[in-house]
């Protein structure tokens, strides 16, 4: 069991959450407002005067063998738009209930 | 969920709701009522008491003077204005604006139930009249006939007047210029004193006569009959067959052996002629928030019916129609708001390059102007000059805030999110700026709703339009604009080769002044003191200049066609003599321009006793014509209507017999509304020996003033009369007392009435009095014979004396003090301000009595006031501006700099007034305090854009060039389409179009040359600030870190240890 925290422009919300069904990604959890910027590049999504857009974040926990596709398919979709801005990390989950 | 997603998120909703809203919307369209003016809420009562017989100094005396010190306690009053003249007696109240004049009439009501005991018998109850725009007659018809001429009166009344009445809407119908029937009993003096008969008994006799008594009711058999007694004549020759007396033989005397009786027409009427013809008038009113437009083409729908039903010889036609103008005014109106419309499209096309987004701008600027028809509807309002301007004005502010979310979303788009996605967020973004923007506009126009005043009226309508309109603009801006974006708007991925083609040339031509103004940009935050210095400069040299070639007015003139004229002969004239006077001025005038004139109508001689309230108010006399000219549309005639009345005044004055005039422009009296500017000086004084000579002397000088073209003073010359001087003692010695004997004398020359000849459901006063030719001699009145109780018979020569003498017509009293108007009329091209300089020059090189003081009255005091009003609104708009922005830029610095805009718009204004020689009144003030909104708003997108990029960590001059060259675009684009939005205004010619031109004027202006000088110096000034800001707080900083070093250099000396003791120690 892998799980992947999605942070992505706001946008990408309804794409995102399109993307994980397709996939066979039933479960997530997302924060609709999320603070942050990028490391290199890329607009601040502070939610300021100065930056006024917003992130949001999904983290999904999917078995082991689905983090390839989902990771090709969300880099896919950055490509796309850069300027929008999409990042995954993906890490283990040791136990679960 | 937000505002915005629910209404992207939901478009059926969203589009329907807007959908309703327009259709209710076109739905109140269709139900206002169109007008010239909004409804000016009356502040003026008038008490009219009529006292038959009584000079005019009796009246001011006995009459007035009781009246106008009652009412003078009435709350709220401003000016008591009373009007003395023979037979009646006229107190104008008029009272602060703003209060219901319900209450104070029922105040001024109660006031007079008061006085009336106090009032002389023979007077009649005092009657309120309120007045109102109402009054102004919206129709005015035309009678020609011929033979039908005497009965005129009555096939009027029943053909023409009740079925136009009838029409909804229509208030009163009066009919002018002809005669109404009256039975006259005409008694032969020799014949009565033969007789021992008097005027009072045989009326009394007539009156015992004419009567039909109820008689009860009685039973018969099973039947219950009534019983009448009829005795009503059938016809007035009956009345020859009365007996009025017997002779001392026992014989009877009937009416037909001491009098005549003629079934004629009232002795004194006026005549009215229209185009030539004899004929009358029939003055059509409306009542009371009926929509005028509607019953003036519901009448003249009616009219070749009712003229089917007229005899052959009469004939119906229009003088005046007041529908005419309104409709091509508001027609006027309309052309120049789809102009502004077209305007503001294409600059939006032109900026954003985008067809797609100016198709959604295209739909929301009528949306929100749309929905402002709900709220005149809901409140009653009218579609009026001023509602109809205020459309145009907004045209260009209410895009403001949908272009802001749109190009937002566009850059969101751009960006790469969903549409969809974009309108949300890219409205969430800048909602704030959004509603902060309409704040700023809501902060300008919601003192307009407060004040009071003409000004008041005028704006009031405005004020709560424009915030209808902006607050639904920006509620479309949030909603329906976001939801359009959502559906709408793509990603254009490649552009289409026509579309390049076309557009590539401007996308050039925008690209390059972008740069440009960026390189200027750069130049002048780098040398900022120059800069301020050269544009702080270059606005006091163009005020300097500009200021004096700008004249001031009140109210701009307007040319609505119709002219009025009051032309005087010399007291006592003859009607004839008048009648050929009027005729050969109509020759002149209509030879000079043989196609302008459409109507020319004029009345002559003097109105009859029951001529209504109307004819009582405007002056007549045998020696008076009045004058009431309608000519074609402006846009027809190559002459202003003020030139046009100037010539007219010229003819005047080559008439040698005309001993006075006075033409009006627009048809009615005085500069206020439209009319041409008029000085008005009031002279206070008792004496009239003494102000006269004040006045004439006035009046005199100003004659020869150049750029006077009239001379009007309110007192008209005396007139001519004759006093019966009784003898109280002889009086008494006959057992008669002053009243008797005067009524006496009234009774044979005034007539007394004796009762009323009913005939067709109508009834017409039989009126007993002399023989015409017993009464054209003072002989006639010294031979008249009173009686007293006892029967004793003496002449009126015996117990007095008839003297000659002269009487002034009209005393007038303003505030409880005899006043007399000077009032001069200024030609064409010559302001107000002129003319009173001019006045007030004269005064101060006069010799003026002690007790006489001499004021400056009429539209001057208006403008007084009303520039008081708008400067005291100017510095209101321009603190609740400065309050908004700092809420929204939480800062005092900032507003300080946006606010600096306002001074250099009062420069553009002047510098394109004087420029186009526009004057400064009422119109063009009212630009400026809306400019106070609209030009800040450019240096509000400036700041907060550099305020941004100082935020995103660019330092002072990057930011403000970076802002500059970025916002440049946005700003040029508001303003384009505020400013274009005003030309159509500015530069119309139809009708109406000077009344608005000094409006469009001066926002043009001022927003010309306040954005421009806003591009230079906001960034300037920012940099200035901000420079200062950084050195304070680097100061602030270097003091901190010294006094840092100081304390822990110090440390040891300063800390005490847990024991007490300084470390040290």
């Amino acid at each position: 069991m892998k799980s992947i925290m999605i942070m992505y422009d706001q946008a990408f919300q309804e794409k995102i959450v399109d993307l994980l069904t397709r996939q066979n990604c039933r479960g997530f959890s997302c924060w609709p407002q999320v603070q942050g910027r990028g490391t290199k590049t890329g607009e601040p999504h502070m939610g300021t005067h100065a930056w006024p857009s917003m992130c949001s974040a999904i983290m999904t926990v999917v078995p082991d063998e689905k983090v390839d596709g989902l990771l090709e398919k969300l880099h896919a979709l950055d490509m796309e738009t850069e300027m929008l801005g999409l990042r995954a990390f993906v890490w283990t989950i040791e136990k679960t209930i | 969920m937000s505002l915005y997603e629910g209404a992207v998120k939901k478009p059926i909703m969203t589009s329907l709701i807007f959908l309703a809203i327009t259709i209710i919307g076109l739905f109140s369209l269709s139900k206002l009522a169109i007008d010239l003016y909004p409804d000016i809420d009356t502040n003026m009562i008038m008490v009219m008491t009529t006292y038959p017989g009584a000079s005019a100094e009796d009246i001011e005396n006995n009459v007035t003077r009781p009246i106008e010190n009652t009412l003078n306690s009435v709350e709220h009053l401003k000016h008591i204005t009373t009007s003395s003249s023979e037979n009646i007696s006229t107190v104008t109240l008029e009272f602060e604006y703003g209060y219901d004049i319900d209450a104070l009439t029922n105040d001024t009501r109660d006031k007079l139930d008061m006085v009336s005991a106090a009032l002389p018998d023979a007077c009649n109850t005092p009657y309120i009249f309120k007045f109102s725009t109402d009054m102004i007659p919206i129709l005015v018809l035309s009678v020609s006939a011929e033979e039908s001429q005497a009965a005129l009166y009555k096939i009027l009344d029943d053909e023409v007047a009740n079925p136009l009445a009838r029409i909804d809407g229509v208030g009163t119908v009066t009919i002018y210029g002809a005669p109404q029937r009256e039975i006259n009993v005409y008694m032969d003096p020799q014949k009565m004193e033969a007789y021992n008969l008097t005027v009072e008994a045989v009326s009394s006799a007539i009156s015992a006569e004419n009567l039909n008594v109820s008689g009860g009711s009685f039973d018969i058999g099973n039947n219950t009959y009534t019983l009448r007694i009829e005795g009503e004549f059938d016809s007035p020759q009956q009345m020859n067959d009365i007996i009025v007396a017997h002779s001392p033989s026992g014989a009877a005397v009937y009416l037909r052996d001491v009098a005549r009786v003629v079934d004629g027409v009232e002795e004194r009427a006026q005549e009215a002629y229209t185009n030539g013809k004899q004929g009358a008038m029939i003055v059509v009113q409306k009542q009371s928030g009926a929509n005028s437009v509607n019953i003036a083409r519901k009448v003249k729908e009616r009219m070749p019916e009712l003229q089917k039903t007229l005899p052959s010889d009469v004939k119906l036609g229009v003088i005046v129609d007041t529908s005419d103008n309104i409709v091509t005014t508001i027609g006027t109106l309309v052309e120049t708001i789809v102009l502004a419309l077209l305007f503001v499209v294409l600059v939006v096309f032109v900026f954003l390059g985008r067809w797609r987004a100016t198709v959604i701008i295209a739909i929301t600027i009528p949306l929100s102007l749309v929905a402002s028809f709900i709220y005149l509807y809901i409140t009653g309002g009218s579609l009026n000059m001023i509602s109809m301007s205020c459309l145009t004005i907004a045209i260009g502010n209410v895009v403001d805030d949908a272009i802001v979310v749109l190009e937002n979303v566009t850059t969101h788009i751009e960006r790469g999110s969903e549409p969809k996605q974009a309108a949300i967020h890219g409205t969430n973004e800048v909602a704030i700026s959004v509603i902060a923007s309409t704040l700023t506009m809501i902060a300008v126009f919601f003192p307009l709703t407060m004040i009071t005043g003409m000004t008041g009226v005028l704006f009031k309508q405005l004020g709560w339009m424009m915030c209808v309109i902006m607050t639904v603009s920006t509620v479309s801006a949030l909603s329906f604009t976001p939801m359009l974006c959502g559906q709408m708007l793509k990603l254009q991925k490649k552009p289409s080769k026509l579309f390049l083609a076309l557009y590539k040339p401007i996308q050039n031509f925008l690209d390059k002044m972008d740069a440009a103004y960026a390189r200027m940009l750069n130049r002048a935050v780098r040398h900022r003191k120059a800069v301020m210095t050269i544009v702080i400069g270059l606005a006091v040299v163009l005020a300097a200049i500009s200021y004096p070639w700008i004249e001031s007015e009140y109210f701009p003139a307007n040319d609505n066609g119709r002219i009025g004229a009051t032309i005087e002969l010399p007291m006592g004239t003859r009607v004839d003599k008048a009648k050929l006077v009027a005729q050969a001025l109509e020759k002149k005038w209509r030879d000079r321009y043989p196609n302008y004139f459409k109507v020319i109508n004029y009345r002559v001689g003097q109105a009859g006793e029951n001529a209504g309230a109307m004819a009582g108010m405007s002056s007549n006399g045998s020696h008076i014509i009045s004058f009431n000219m309608s000519l074609v549309d402006s846009n027809e005639r190559a002459v202003g209507l003020a030139k046009i009345c100037d010539e007219m005044r010229a003819d005047c004055k080559e008439m040698p017999e005309i001993a006075k005039y006075q033409i009006m422009m627009g048809g009615q009296q005085g500069g206020g509304m439209g009319g041409q500017n008029t000085a008005e000086f009031e002279i206070y004084g008792y004496s009239f020996t003494e102000t006269d000579q004040v006045s004439h002397a006035l009046a005199d000088s100003l004659r020869n003033t150049p750029g006077v073209v009239e001379v009007v003073i309110s007192r008209s010359d005396y007139e001519p009369r004759y006093v019966v001087d009784f003898d109280r003692e002889k009086l008494a010695l006959h057992g008669l007392n002053f009243s008797t004997a005067a009524t006496y004398v009234r009774d044979r020359i005034y007539g007394s009435t004796a009762t009323q000849y009913r005939e067709d459901g109508e009834e017409y006063d039989v009126r007993v009095r002399y023989e015409p030719l017993e009464r054209v001699s003072i002989e006639s009145i010294e031979n008249m014979m009173l009686y007293s109780s006892t029967g004793d018979a003496v002449r009126v020569k015996d117990v007095g004396e008839v003297k000659e003498g002269w009487t002034l017509p009209t005393i007038e009293r303003k505030d409880r003090q005899r006043m007399v108007s000077v009032s001069a009329v200024l030609a064409d091209g010559y302001v107000l301000s002129q003319g009173v300089a001019a006045g007030n020059a004269i005064l101060s090189r006069m010799d003026i009595p002690q007790n006489v003081s001499v004021q400056v009255a009429g539209s001057y005091e208006d403008q007084m006031d009303a520039n008081k009003d708008m400067g005291t609104l100017f510095v209101l708009i321009v603190i609740l501006v400065f309050i908004v922005m700092a809420a929204q830029f939480e800062s005092l610095t900032y507003p300080f700099i946006i606010i600096l805009a306002i001074p250099f718009a009062i420069v553009g204004i002047l510098v394109l007034l004087a420029l186009t020689g526009t004057n400064l009144n009422i119109m063009s003030m009212m630009g400026g305090i809306m400019l106070a909104g609209i030009v800040v708003k450019n240096g509000i997108v400036l700041i907060d854009y550099t305020q941004l990029m100082r935020e995103r960590g660019y330092g002072l001059i990057q930011s403000a060039v970076k802002a500059g060259r970025s916002r440049l675009r946005p700003v040029l684009m508001t303003t384009l389409t505020t400013i274009l939005g005003m030309v159509p205004m500015a530069v119309g010619t139809g009708v109406g179009a000077e009344m608005w031109r000094p409006l469009g004027v001066s926002v043009i202006g001022g927003l010309t040359v306040g954005t421009i000088m806003t591009l230079i110096y906001v960034p300037t000034m920012f940099c200035i600030f901000g420079g200062v800001g950084i050195k304070r707080q680097r100061r602030a900083l270097k003091k901190q870190r010294e006094l840092n070093d100081y304390y822990v250099a110090h440390k040891d000396k300063m800390v005490r240890d847990r024991t007490g003791k300084r470390v040290e120690d």
